[in-house]
């Protein structure tokens, strides 16, 4: 699937491409990776779809995916059809509009029927929640709420219904949310009152256990968890030499990655040269929130369900840097086997 | 759904001794003693609604006339008091008793042997109580609680001059791997502690079915009312607990107290591991859950796992 493929709906394709021009104001900074990106203020439409992506061992696996500015059923068109899109940016203040179409949207037998979106971490109301135990509904809904500063930074929306099944399908993206001027553009910093950056890069972390893909409904299979692909932003990145995605900054400048851990198991952050050497990096905002104090470090954790927004410098000479996660398991924190992704990063 | 008060745990007992006749100004210049008798016992313990199961346990009781408690009976104290506790082993194995960074004797109750333990608690907040015997399989069969120690004096603050709450909540998390642990050492078997593959996910006991009713579990009360939230996690595998509804501050990170407001709406606690949270309630009714896929279930059926309800009305 073509990340970059816009929707075939034409009225939804010029309003999420003017969604996508709009924060590109002179104030803005750029955007490194290949996410489809919608401004959440400005009528976006999420339907979910099926994607059969064929993993590094030749195996197919089936995903439910949100897509995002149209597109019809079946895996047709749509802006951001893969697991971790499409991301949605909403402005301090501004209204999400936002709704949730799942006509011909594959899905569970009763009662794990239909989908919702849960705003994680951006404490909406009960009735904006997407939890189904506690109202929402399953059958398609709209989300309008808007948020303070305080929000500025990282989060995530993803489906709430049974979600050991649903969030393993890959029905999860980013969510940031930004500051704005008195233009209500948004502006480039790391947090309300931090400081500001020149790139900014999405990276989206998930696991991939095969056999939750096929299990439906209160299966034993959902006792046991046994990941055997790990993704960042939806791609696998097995090796330095084949990333999950690569991206060129310009040197000297300053890049914020924001961090959003959906996987099930826990993980490490690092970025490292192509010597190996770590680089380090500082963080600005822990689950959407600006931290006390910044800290300056080589190695993040980040455990399910958390986000981190880092900050750092590129050297002034070129070269190339690889973040990578380290996905570790539940008991002991041993790395899981293949369970190192990486992405490129070229200045 | 089950009937919560049915399932309500026991109260707590908290036994004080002496000291309460005194007049009130010397109380805090005395410290105060608490005593607890816990006996240790083999048993089952039955996780309810869809999926669950009766797992064979070992665990601490204070109730001589009854079963094993999974987890065992809440002790509870004021900074600087003086808690002893008598543990009668009336399993067929060796154990012990631990309060982690409390108490330092690690040695064995022989079977049907008692021993008493007595220490002074030393700053205030949340300790996992444990049986350290046995490659983590005596904690992991249930053999396992906390320790809360207050302000003195009782006032509703996380510590003497500390930050302030309204309301509190022990939250003792954990799991068991039923095939491979508790049905093996349940039986008398040798456990291969190289595979554990937990099945079933607590809430001081409860399968998130029974959890998101039980009152002393649901952390409810009026919109913008303070809880502490004082999470154990007793069991084998990291928890990541995200809070719907509101971000929480996090006060006490095992035992290390944050001075600088520290936020967030999902906290990792490590197996063997404390922390305290702060949560203003807002209106509506909102889950608490886990994060990590199968720690969501009772062998595979969903949210009978580690979830709870935050509660403001």
């Amino acid at each position: 699937m073509n990340r970059k493929l816009l929707s075939m709906n034409i009225g939804t394709a010029l309003a999420g491409l003017a969604l996508v021009l709009a924060p590109l104001t002179p104030a803005a900074a750029a955007r490194l990776g290949n996410a489809t990106v919608f401004n959440a203020a400005s009528g976006v439409t999420i339907q979910v779809n099926p994607l059969d992506k064929l993993m590094s061992d030749g195996q197919t696996v089936r995903f439910w995916v949100f897509c995002a500015g149209g597109g019809g059923g079946g895996g047709m068109g749509g802006g951001g059809c893969y697991p971790s899109g499409p991301t949605l940016e909403l402005g301090v203040g501004q209204q999400l509009n936002v709704s949730l179409n799942i006509m011909m949207a594959p899905q569970e037998n009763p009662p794990y029927n239909g989908h919702t979106i849960h705003w994680h971490g951006l404490d909406v109301n009960q009735s904006e929640d997407g939890v189904p135990e506690t109202g929402a509904s399953v059958l398609g809904d709209n989300y309008s709420f808007n948020v303070d500063s305080r929000y500025v930074g990282s989060h995530m929306y993803h489906c709430h219904v049974h979600t050991v099944k649903h969030l393993e399908m890959g029905m999860y993206a980013p969510l940031v949310v930004k500051a704005v001027d008195n233009s209500g553009n948004f502006t480039n910093v790391i947090n309300s009152g931090g400081p500001t950056y020149d790139y900014e890069w999405n990276l989206m972390y998930s696991s991939v256990d095969p056999a939750y893909h096929s299990a439906v409904g209160d299966s034993t299979t959902f006792a046991d968890y046994n990941p055997k692909y790990f993704l960042i932003n939806g791609n696998e990145g097995r090796s330095k030499t084949a990333p999950a995605e690569t991206v060129t900054a310009a040197p000297g400048k300053k890049v914020a990655i924001r961090l959003f851990g959906v996987q099930s198991v826990n993980s490490s952050f690092e970025i490292k040269d192509a010597g190996g050497a770590s680089q380090s990096f500082t963080v600005h905002n822990k689950d959407g929130y600006k931290l006390p104090s910044t800290q300056t470090l080589t190695k993040l954790d980040l455990t399910p369900g958390q986000t981190a927004d880092v900050m750092l410098t590129l050297p002034s000479t070129t070269g190339s840097w690889y973040p990578q996660v380290t996905f570790k398991n539940l008991r002991n924190g041993g790395a899981y086997a293949n369970g190192t992704s990486y992405v490129r990063l070229n200045f | 759904m089950t009937n919560a008060l049915a399932l309500a745990r026991p109260s707590v007992r908290h036994l004080f001794v002496g000291l309460l006749c005194l007049p009130l100004f010397l109380i805090s210049a005395v410290s105060q003693a608490a005593s607890y008798t816990l006996y240790i016992k083999a048993g089952t313990h039955t996780i309810n609604g869809a999926g669950g199961t009766t797992l064979k346990v070992w665990g601490f009781t204070d109730n001589p006339s009854t079963g094993p408690m999974v987890p065992g009976p809440l002790l509870e104290s004021q900074e600087g008091e003086t808690v002893t506790v008598t543990v009668y082993n009336q399993h067929t194995l060796a154990h012990n008793f631990v309060v982690r960074g409390v108490t330092t004797d690690t040695a064995s109750i022989p079977a049907g042997s008692n021993k008493t333990y007595s220490f002074t608690t030393p700053k205030a907040g949340t300790y996992l109580v444990s049986d350290t015997l046995n490659s983590n399989i005596n904690r992991e069969m249930g053999l396992h609680g906390a320790l809360v120690v207050r302000a003195a004096g009782g006032v509703k603050k996380a510590w003497t001059n500390g930050p302030s709450f309204d309301l509190e909540r022990v939250w003792i998390v954990a799991d068991m791997d039923k095939p491979h642990w508790n049905d093996i050492a349940g039986n008398g078997g040798s456990v291969s502690t190289g595979t554990y593959k937990p099945n079933y996910f607590m809430m001081n006991g409860l399968g998130g079915h029974d959890a998101m009713h039980d009152p002393n579990t649901v952390l409810q009360d009026s919109p913008g009312k303070v809880g502490l939230v004082r999470i154990v996690n007793a069991g084998q595998f990291d928890q990541s607990l995200h809070f719907h509804a509101n971000h929480f501050r996090v006060i006490d990170d095992d035992g290390l107290r944050l001075s600088s407001p520290e936020y967030g709406d999902t906290i990792n606690v490590q197996a063997g591991t404390t922390a305290m949270v702060l949560f203003p309630l807002r209106s509506g009714i909102y889950p608490m859950h886990v994060h990590s896929a199968q720690l969501e279930t009772a062998n595979g059926v969903y949210l009978n796992g580690v979830a709870t309800l935050l509660v403001g009305q």
